[in-house]
């Protein structure tokens, strides 16, 4: 697998979600409402065009007694009609000639209504007067004509009345035409006006104007008649409806359309949904098979879960074990250690035991004695003459002053090998001592006895003494006042005699200068002792101020890395610390001992 | 047009307490309804304009110059003078209830009241103007800008000035004639004579043509219908010819729109070429070449007693 699932999902998720977008973006908004709105404008436009149709139609029957229902529809009309063009052009934006053309084509013929209508309007008004005033000048012309008539007699009273009965007859005629009209109605009027023409030339002028009025009346009536049907049938056939069925059309077309491609879209949000719903049921697939992965997973971290539960017991053993032989070895280290420090300390005072073994030696070999052996000899050899050879022999007289001089020789010798010994006798001592701390270690107790600490420091410098005073070591000694204290003697010496041993080392490779060792001792608050042991010599790098304390380290080539080590942990088995403090190489170092301590009276 | 509830039950509830007797009458002719409104803030910038002489060329002829509306919303001129004291081709229409008619101009060649002022304002014997001169002149006046910019969004514009006029003149209306308040149904508005008249205004058939609520002003009509007046009067002129300039159908030939008869004692002279000086030449006329009849003086007397009842009381009160 490349690319984890859920980034593969989520890709696809987001692929889908543009598609989403994509969708939306193009799916054009079209307005259902626009749409019904529209539809409706026209139903209106509809209704008041047959409205207005009927009103004209009202108009000529003569129930509309006024033209203002055929003028006030006008403005309400336009505004209709500029409202459907305005929501038309929204709608049908892709066919938008088609619009403006059908439109374009309803707004003529609806101008041309309405020219129709203004033409309807003049005529009839026209007609309608003509019509109503036809009986009224009818009987105008033959209330002259009966009133002539009366005045005359026989042939001319006859010609007149027939006069009269012919405008009747036209009267007749054309209020017939104006209910129905006909062509033959038509002539045969026409024919009856050119007669009452014909006639009236031979009449008086009085009833010549009534006539003439009435004839023209008569003449107006049917040109009019002829002029408002057609008016009328034009009104009537004008394709109002049509165009403004094919304004719906393309309306509905285009709703059609529209509604075509929100199916489509529809169609393909549920082709994307059905997509979807297969991502889910895979993602939910994968989810589950995850979950059986994870179980089985779970199952073998249960049993290996188990299985180190029982390896960790059966390690811990092993460890338990390990420890315990760990700590036998440990043991043993320490042993070794302690022997170490037996055999170091051992050692240290061994030298002290061979230098004065090796002087007590070498004054016994050195020894007056033979002088007395051969005085004896001298005397042995005269024993006959003794008094004789004392006192007459020149050797013999100088025999009792050089015994006299030979007893005091060895008197001092003697002395001196006493000395000696006595010193010898203190080292094995302190090799007994050492030994016995170690067993005392062994069963770590903690030995501590009252003791003069200034003494303790002689004891420490006379064990070294022979070794500083071949190194030519000045020892500085800045002692104050020390009451007596409760420490542990040997561990205290042991520290005393490694650091001056130690010290006296670090100055052996000076050649330019005195040595000096300066040995200090004070009391810091009452309960610490802190013993101070300073050398000139080489110093320690600043490096090594902590590592100098390690066990095994040295820088000496004969060292064995022990004695500064033993001293550190001497020091914190007293419970107090030793610290070593140094300017740096070449300028010496100083080594500090502080000891928790406690007087002898403070102890009662 | 949404009825708002609130005038609708207004309405409702003056209704019902009227008498059933004084319910308008079923005749030809209407009364002028008095529930048109008008924006104030347009119409008095219209009512300004409309008096303003910066509408023409040169400053000298405003509207009002001659639709005086102290005198019936015409002059008394045959034929009014324009901007350089040439006459109009016409006899100046009344201002008054022009809004009732469904066209403007003799000839009726102006759909609407802002056609109309389009055409005096850009005829160069009338006001001689140019639309974007008209605007400068009014977007120089601060008055007339701070109220352009209260009363239109989008301030001082050749379509704003032009409705502003057309606003105030739609409120230039004359109602509660004698006529009109006899025709909603005070029978003692007018005298039993003058009812009379109707009946012969009636029954004559002059209300063929002069019926709706303007008493005319709804239709065309050809002048000379029952007898050639033209060639009667002599000295054809193009202005003569009416809807025919406008139309050049053969049809329209000498068509008119018919003239309203509201206020028609205040405004003689009469007809487009003002050739009749009082109401009795112009009732004579219709009589002989429209009605193609005669009446006896009384008729006509009684007639034009009636149509005095057609003086209406001018709605706006201005100075």
């Amino acid at each position: 697998m490349k690319m984890p699932l859920q980034l593969r999902t989520a890709s696809l998720g987001l692929v889908f979600a543009a598609l989403l977008v994509f969708l939306y973006i193009k799916n054009p908004a079209y307005d259902a409402t626009a749409y019904f709105e529209s539809i409706a404008l026209l139903r209106q436009i509809k209704q008041l065009d047959a409205r207005w149709e009927l009103d004209a139609l009202k108009s000529k029957i003569g129930v509309n007694t006024s033209y203002d229902p055929l003028v006030n529809p006008l403005s309400e009309l336009d505004r209709l009609r500029e409202q459907v063009n305005r929501l038309g052009i929204q709608q049908l934006q892709g066919t938008a000639a088609d619009w403006n053309r059908s439109f374009g084509a309803y707004q003529d013929i609806t101008e041309h209504k309405t020219s129709l209508i203004e033409g309807f309007k003049t005529h009839n008004a026209v007609l309608r007067n003509s019509l109503a005033f036809l009986p009224t000048a009818a009987s105008d012309v033959q209330d002259a004509i009966y009133h002539l008539a009366h005045q005359e007699q026989g042939g001319k009273r006859e010609a007149l009345e027939h006069i009269a009965a012919q405008v009747d007859s036209v009267l007749l005629s054309s209020l017939v035409f104006s209910q129905a009209d006909t062509e033959g109605k038509v002539s045969e009027i026409i024919t009856e006006l050119d007669e009452l023409a014909a006639v009236s030339g031979s009449l008086p002028p009085a009833i010549v104007s009534g006539l003439e009025i009435f004839m023209a009346h008569v003449r107006t009536l049917i040109d009019e008649k002829k002029r408002v049907n057609g008016l009328l049938s034009g009104i009537t056939s004008v394709p109002v409806a049509a165009h403004i069925d094919d304004l719906e059309y393309l309306l509905s077309q285009e709703q059609q359309q529209a509604a075509a491609r929100t199916l489509q879209y529809r169609q393909y949000l549920l082709f994307l949904s059905a997509i979807l719903a297969g991502l889910l049921l895979y993602v939910a697939s994968r989810l589950v098979r995850s979950y059986a992965v994870i179980n089985r997973v779970n199952q073998q971290l249960q049993t290996a879960n188990d299985s180190l539960e029982q390896r960790v017991q059966e390690r811990t053993l092993e460890l338990q074990q390990a420890q315990g032989k760990l700590v036998d070895s440990a043991r043993q280290a320490g042993m070794a250690e302690i022997a170490t420090n037996v055999l170091h300390n051992v050692g240290n005072v061994l030298n002290s035991v061979n230098i004065s073994a090796e002087l007590t030696m070498r004054q016994v070999r050195t020894s007056k004695v033979q002088g007395l052996a051969r005085a004896m000899q001298m005397l042995n050899q005269h024993a006959t003459d003794l008094g004789d050879f004392i006192t007459h022999d020149d050797k013999g007289k100088l025999l009792p002053g050089y015994l006299n001089q030979l007893a005091e020789a060895l008197q001092t010798e003697q002395q001196s090998i006493l000395d000696e010994l006595g010193q010898l006798s203190r080292s094995v001592d302190h090799i007994k001592e050492i030994v016995s701390t170690q067993q005392a270690y062994a069963g770590a107790a903690n030995l501590v006895e009252p003791l003069q600490i200034g003494s303790l420091i002689e004891d420490a410098l006379r064990m070294n003494n022979s070794a500083l005073d071949r190194h030519q070591v000045t020892v500085v000694k800045q002692f104050s006042e020390v009451p007596v204290l409760l420490l542990d003697k040997h561990r205290l010496l042991l520290i005393l005699i490694n650091l001056i041993s130690n010290a006296k080392n670090a100055m052996a490779d000076l050649a330019e200068h005195a040595r000096t060792l300066t040995l200090s001792v004070t009391m810091v608050d009452t309960d610490t002792l802190q013993i101070g042991v300073q050398d000139d010599g080489e110093g320690i790098e600043p490096d090594n101020l902590t590592r100098i304390f390690t066990h095994g380290f040295s820088t000496r080539k004969d060292g064995h890395g022990f004695g500064l080590h033993s001293c550190a942990v001497a020091a914190m088995e007293m419970g107090g610390s030793l610290k070593a403090h140094s300017d740096g190489p070449g300028k010496g170092a100083l080594f500090t001992l502080a000891l928790p301590c406690q007087t002898e009276e403070s102890t009662l | 047009m949404p009825m708002r509830p609130l005038s609708f039950s207004l309405a409702l509830l003056l209704a019902l307490p009227c008498p059933l007797d004084a319910s308008p009458r079923n005749e030809p002719i209407k009364p002028i309804s008095l529930t048109r409104t008008a924006d104030p803030a347009r119409t008095e910038l219209g009512s300004r304009l409309f008096h303003d002489v910066r509408l023409s060329a040169n400053n000298r002829v405003a509207c009002v110059s001659c639709h005086d509306l102290t005198h019936g919303g015409a002059d008394s001129r045959a034929h009014s003078l324009g901007i350089s004291g040439k006459p109009t081709a016409v006899n100046t229409p009344t201002v008054f209830n022009a809004a009732l008619n469904f066209r403007q101009f003799w000839n009726g060649r102006a759909d609407s009241l802002e056609a109309q002022i389009d055409a005096v304002i850009e005829n160069p014997d009338e006001m001689g103007s140019t639309w974007p001169d008209v605007v400068a002149k009014v977007a120089q006046d601060a008055s007339y800008k701070t109220g352009f910019t209260e009363a239109y969004p989008d301030g001082v514009t050749q379509a704003n000035i032009r409705n502003a006029i057309a606003t105030f003149e739609r409120t230039l209306l004359t109602p509660n004639s004698p006529f009109d308040r006899y025709l909603l149904g005070d029978t003692d508005a007018i005298s039993a004579d003058e009812k009379a008249g109707y009946l012969k205004f009636k029954q004559y058939g002059c209300v063929a043509c002069h019926q709706g609520v303007n008493i005319g002003g709804n239709m065309y009509q050809k002048f000379g219908v029952m007898g050639d007046y033209f060639k009667q009067r002599g000295n054809p002129t193009d202005a003569d010819l009416g809807r025919f300039l406008v139309t050049r159908d053969e049809e329209d030939r000498h068509v008119f729109k018919v003239p309203s008869l509201r206020n028609v004692a205040l405004t003689a002279p009469y007809f487009h070429d003002a050739s009749a000086k009082t109401l009795e030449d112009a009732v004579d006329v219709m009589f002989r070449y429209q009605l193609g009849r005669a009446a006896s003086p009384e008729d006509k007397g009684s007639i034009i007693r009636f149509l005095k009842t057609l003086t209406g009381v001018q709605e706006t009160s201005l100075q």
